[in-house]
């Protein structure tokens, strides 16, 4: 119970109660021992001594500390506001990164037991596949679900939003081990196909925003895709599926599949791989294990459903295995995405803390030493130095305090932002947690820039001797050279600090730059993109093309579209698809030497993006069905092909069907290489165009790509009122500039861009504040020696040179060192950047001018200062 | 005057228990107390001694309580607590233990092994 006692010291009455019977006791005392005074004592000492007996000695010396470098910082308001906010920004930075990187890679799935949750990393995840495991996999998974997600319509009985629908089998909530948190979860019978009355289980989020939070909801109708729903169960707040970022926001049977994207029926078809799968490992069984107890029932499954294939297809089916990896985290694109690029930004912010570190180190130096003779007061009075140094660190301690607190309140502004940044057209929605860890890692941070910034101002507060300092006068003081050499070493460290982030920032805007304006061999320029759904409206076959025809037609008729065509994949939308071909005189022992990228594509194609057709002709109205069956090939594959035989007339047989006789079809054209689907940023592969009118239409959305003669985007309500002309049941998935889709593939190279340059930027104002810290602190003290000089002779010309000298040498030196440093560190970002390596000479002298430049102007105010010192005035304070 | 000894670290705290244990009294009487009884070989000043007071009253050993003299003066009496006895039970025996080890090596043969 002692410490309960000593607890109570803390409350102020009864601290003023127990000071009260101490000071009447020891005068009553005093009165009583009046004769004998010597044997009381030191009676000051003994209420000192009485006061400790408490255990709170410290926390009043703490008090008092703080109290007076509050004072000090309220005085130096400039110094406090610069050293607060950056390292509000450093941390809150930091902390902003640690929370998305938690949620991306660190954080478990919600649900029961996620370590023994394995996902299939698995080319064939057709749903015919997924059945044969399900049902043959019993020894090794304890259960296993199948799911997939995408953007629908959602209608609660407003207006259809869209979002995120995950479909899911029967077992996805029990092997998940994810309760309702109302209701009930989609369970086994919901596998049934045709079942009259389909379920589906909301969001929580959905639920709290829709309906309020209402239990009421539960058998209420819900719309995906216009199709009924009855809402049985709201799932529990904290799940949000089983991919990062993708928190749909209802859950429907894969049963459902054809009711949630109309026309579509992948269910039944064993040759669409469209899933993913999950399996919970039953216990003590490993990865390894199960790995090889699949791989055989794959096997299998694959031979049935191709039946009879020519023998190097068996070959190749039976040299597959099943990969599987942990999925305790969740399955995520994201993660594969985003992870090196979080990892390297999380690197850049903790460079701009360190950089803050370094800089406020450097000021609170300087400032110790501006305060040296108080200090040595202080000790020639009887301080311990531990008590001064003490003193110097609570400054830091409570400027790292404020920082934190700042930090605390911008993280979660700063991680939602970035998060937006990342992919505006498809928000991201990660389970932030702003949550006891969060805070910890905020303290954690405070804690060690407090030490990097505060200890070694501190130490060196109490070093050197207490006379000379006392006596000195204030300008005359003489640093010890190597306070002088710590000074300017942290200068030196920050340049070397700054120029991996400028450089960095030079290196992700000259790739962006290349990016932008690499040649796609498509004149992106004037083209609109309009993507539109034939098969959710009921379009089928020759309804497609014909619709396909009508509606190019009509938009091609559209004043200020100079003319208008379609195709499967568009441009830069990242679909392709993959056919077997047999070109003319070509043998090849190797398989996959026997295909190419595909596209079918209508009229006037290559003339209307503005592709450069290097020999033959484009495709026209008369290259339909009853005509020659024609192709246009690419440069690649003419290359890859024919080598230097001229492409043209050639033949190809095409694998256009499953299973079905290949088509001849002559070259007609070879077209420059595109680089429009893929990643933009590797060389185009081999690829043929085929014209829709001669193919089957497939059932998927179409592109239609309109050329203008004005802005692009000016036609963009013209081109929907086409479409709605057409058939108002038509689906419009989007309308884009093929600028704006460029873009959007570039976006996280643009992320890249924009947070480097903010770092970089951040980085050389750092500098510069240290620099210009560093240099104002020694031309105050070696205001003597300048008036020396000038009483001498010197110019104040030569003053700035001699001042400017010194700030170009130690900018040297960071340079030299910072280039070092990003010249291997440089390998990190190699993947990321495009057209240009990480150890470019010229990024890297780009980078150093500007820090040089940037160190001469930050150094020119206090060399100035120095060359206008009056050398009378400055000889006197000697 | 006899010579002044230095007082053993931890052993002002059984003192004032024991000085207590004969009765209550204000913090100078005690330092005055163990002065007289070591025939002022042990010269306690008041200084070191109050912190010890308002430790050991911390502690629930002592209590302490405002009371007036026979000459008409109010001063802070100092009481043993029942806890405050058992206390110096035990540092007495610590103490008994101690001296004892202290007094066999000083006086006693060798236990074996002469070097």
């Amino acid at each position: 119970m002692t410490w309960l006692r000593k607890l109570r010291w803390l409350l102020p009455s009864y601290r003023r109660a127990q000071e009260g019977e101490m000071e009447a006791e020891l005068q009553s005392l005093a009165e009583i021992a009046a004769a004998d005074q010597a044997s009381l004592g030191n009676l000051t000492l003994a209420r000192e001594s009485a006061r400790a007996v408490w255990g709170w000695t410290w926390l009043a010396s703490l008090a008092a500390d703080a109290r007076y470098a509050l004072r000090v910082l309220r005085k130096e308001r400039s110094f406090t506001a610069v050293a607060v906010l950056s390292l509000a920004l450093g941390i809150g930075a930091n902390a902003a990164i640690f929370s998305i990187v938690d949620a991306l890679l660190l954080q478990a799935l919600p649900v029961r037991d996620p370590q023994s949750l394995v996902e299939f990393d698995n080319s064939s995840s057709s749903y015919f596949t997924y059945m044969r495991f399900a049902a043959n996999s019993g020894r090794i998974f304890s259960g296993m679900l199948a799911r997939v997600a995408g953007r629908r319509d959602i209608d609660t009985g407003g207006s259809p939003v869209r979002a995120n629908v995950e479909l899911v089998t029967g077992s996805y909530f029990r092997v998940l081990g994810v309760p309702a948190l109302y209701g009930r979860a989609i369970g086994p019978d919901d596998d049934n196909r045709g079942h009259p009355a389909p379920v589906a289980v909301i969001s929580h989020a959905l639920w709290m925003r829709q309906y309020g939070g209402d239990p009421s909801a539960l058998g209420r109708t819900i719309r995906v895709q216009r199709a009924p729903f009855t809402i049985v169960g709201v799932a529990p707040p904290e799940f949000f599926g089983v991919v990062v970022g993708e928190a749909p926001v209802v859950w429907v049977p894969l049963s459902t599949y054809s009711s949630v994207y109309p026309g579509q029926n992948p269910l039944d078809e064993p040759g669409t791989n469209f899933l993913e799968f999950l399996g919970r490992l039953r216990p003590g069984v490993t990865a390894a294990q199960a790995s090889a107890a699949l791989t055989p029932i794959q096997i299998q499954a694959q031979l049935q459903r191709v039946g009879e294939v020519p023998e190097w297809i068996r070959q190749e089916i039976r040299r597959q295995k099943v990969q599987l990896v942990p999925s305790g985290k969740g399955i995520s694109f994201l993660r594969y995405w985003l992870s090196k690029p979080l990892h390297i930004v999380f690197g850049m912010v903790a460079l701009v803390l360190l950089l803050a570190c370094v800089n406020l180190m450097n000021l609170q130096a300087a400032r110790v030493f501006e305060r040296r003779k108080e200090l040595a007061v202080r000790l020639a009075i009887g301080a311990s130095r531990l008590r001064v140094a003490r003193q110097v660190f609570t400054e830091s301690a409570l400027l790292a305090m404020a920082g934190g607190a700042l930090g605390l309140l911008a993280c979660r502004p700063v991680a939602e932002t970035l998060l937006a940044l990342v992919s505006p057209a498809n928000p991201v929605s990660l389970h932030l947690r702003f949550d006891s860890q969060l805070i910890a890692f905020i303290a954690a941070t405070s804690i060690v820039a407090a030490i990097l910034c505060g200890v070694a101002p501190a130490w060196r507060a109490t070093r050197g001797e207490i006379l000379p300092a006392i006596q000195q006068g204030s300008g005359a003081a003489k640093a010890s050279p190597a306070g002088r050499l710590f000074g300017r070493g942290l200068a030196s460290l920050q340049v070397a600090l700054s120029l991996v982030l400028v450089a960095g920032a030079i290196l992700f805007a000259t790739s962006l730059y290349k990016l932008m304006h690499i040649d796609t061999g498509v004149d992106r320029s004037r083209l609109v993109v309009l993507e539109v759904d034939p098969v959710e409206a009921g379009y089928q076959g020759e309804q497609t093309s014909a619709l396909d025809r009508r509606l190019a037609a009509r938009l091609a008729a559209l004043p200020g579209v100079e003319s208008a065509t379609f195709s499967f994949n568009g441009v830069f939308t990242f679909r392709s698809m993959n056919r077997g071909v047999e070109p003319e005189g070509y043998r090849s022992a190797n398989p996959r030497d026997l295909s190419a990228w595909c596209d079918q594509v209508g009229p006037h194609y290559f003339s209307t993006i503005g592709a450069r057709l290097i020999a033959g002709r484009d495709f026209a109205e008369r290259d339909d069905r009853g005509a020659a069956q024609v192709m246009i090939v690419n440069e690649e594959f003419a290359r890859f092909y024919f080598a230097s035989r001229n492409p043209i007339g050639r033949t190809v047989a095409i694998e256009e069907e499953w299973k079905k006789p290949k088509i001849l079809r002559q070259i007609v054209g070879v077209v420059k290489d595109l680089r429009s689907s893929g990643s933009i940023r590797e060389r185009p592969e081999r690829c043929f165009y085929l014209p829709a009118f001669q193919t089957q239409t497939i059932q998927a959305s179409t592109r239609f790509l309109v050329r203008t003669a004005a802005s692009p985007k000016s036609l963009f309500s013209a081109v929907r009122e086409a479409a709605r002309a057409e058939d108002p049941a038509l689906a419009i998935e989007s309308v884009d500039t093929a600028v704006d889709l460029l873009n959007r593939a570039l976006n996280r190279d643009r992320l890249m861009a924009d947070l480097s340059a903010a770092f970089g930027t951040l980085a050389l104002l750092l500098s510069a504040i240290g620099i210009y810290g560093l240099l104002s602190y020694e031309v105050a003290r070696r205001t003597g020696e300048v008036g020396i000089r000038m009483a001498l002779g010197a110019r104040p010309a030569q003053i700035v040179r001699m001042v400017l000298s010194e700030v170009g040498r130690l900018a040297i030196i960071g340079v030299v060192a910072g280039g070092v440093t990003a010249l291997a560190v440089g390998k990190l970002v190699s993947g990321m950047i495009f057209g240009l390596q990480p150890g470019n000479p010229a990024v890297l002298a780009a980078a150093a001018l500007a820090l040089i430049a940037v160190a001469l102007c930050a150094g020119f105010w206090p060399a100035r200062r120095a060359a206008r010192l009056d050398p009378m005035a400055a000889l006197r304070q000697e | 005057m006899p010579e002044r000894t230095e007082l053993l670290q931890g052993t002002l705290d059984m003192l004032v228990l024991r000085t207590l244990l004969l009765g209550p009294l204000h913090g100078y009487g005690i330092a005055k107390s163990i002065r007289q009884v070591s025939n002022d070989s042990l010269q306690i000043e008041f200084g070191s001694l109050y912190p010890a007071l308002r430790r050991l009253e911390l502690k629930g050993w002592i209590s302490a309580k405002w009371e007036t003299s026979e000459r008409n003066r109010r001063a802070r009496v100092y009481r043993l607590t029942a806890a405050g006895r058992k206390q110096l039970v035990r540092e007495q025996s610590k103490w008994q233990n101690f001296i004892d080890a202290i007094a066999r090596v000083m006086q006693g043969e060798p236990a074996g092994g002469e070097s």
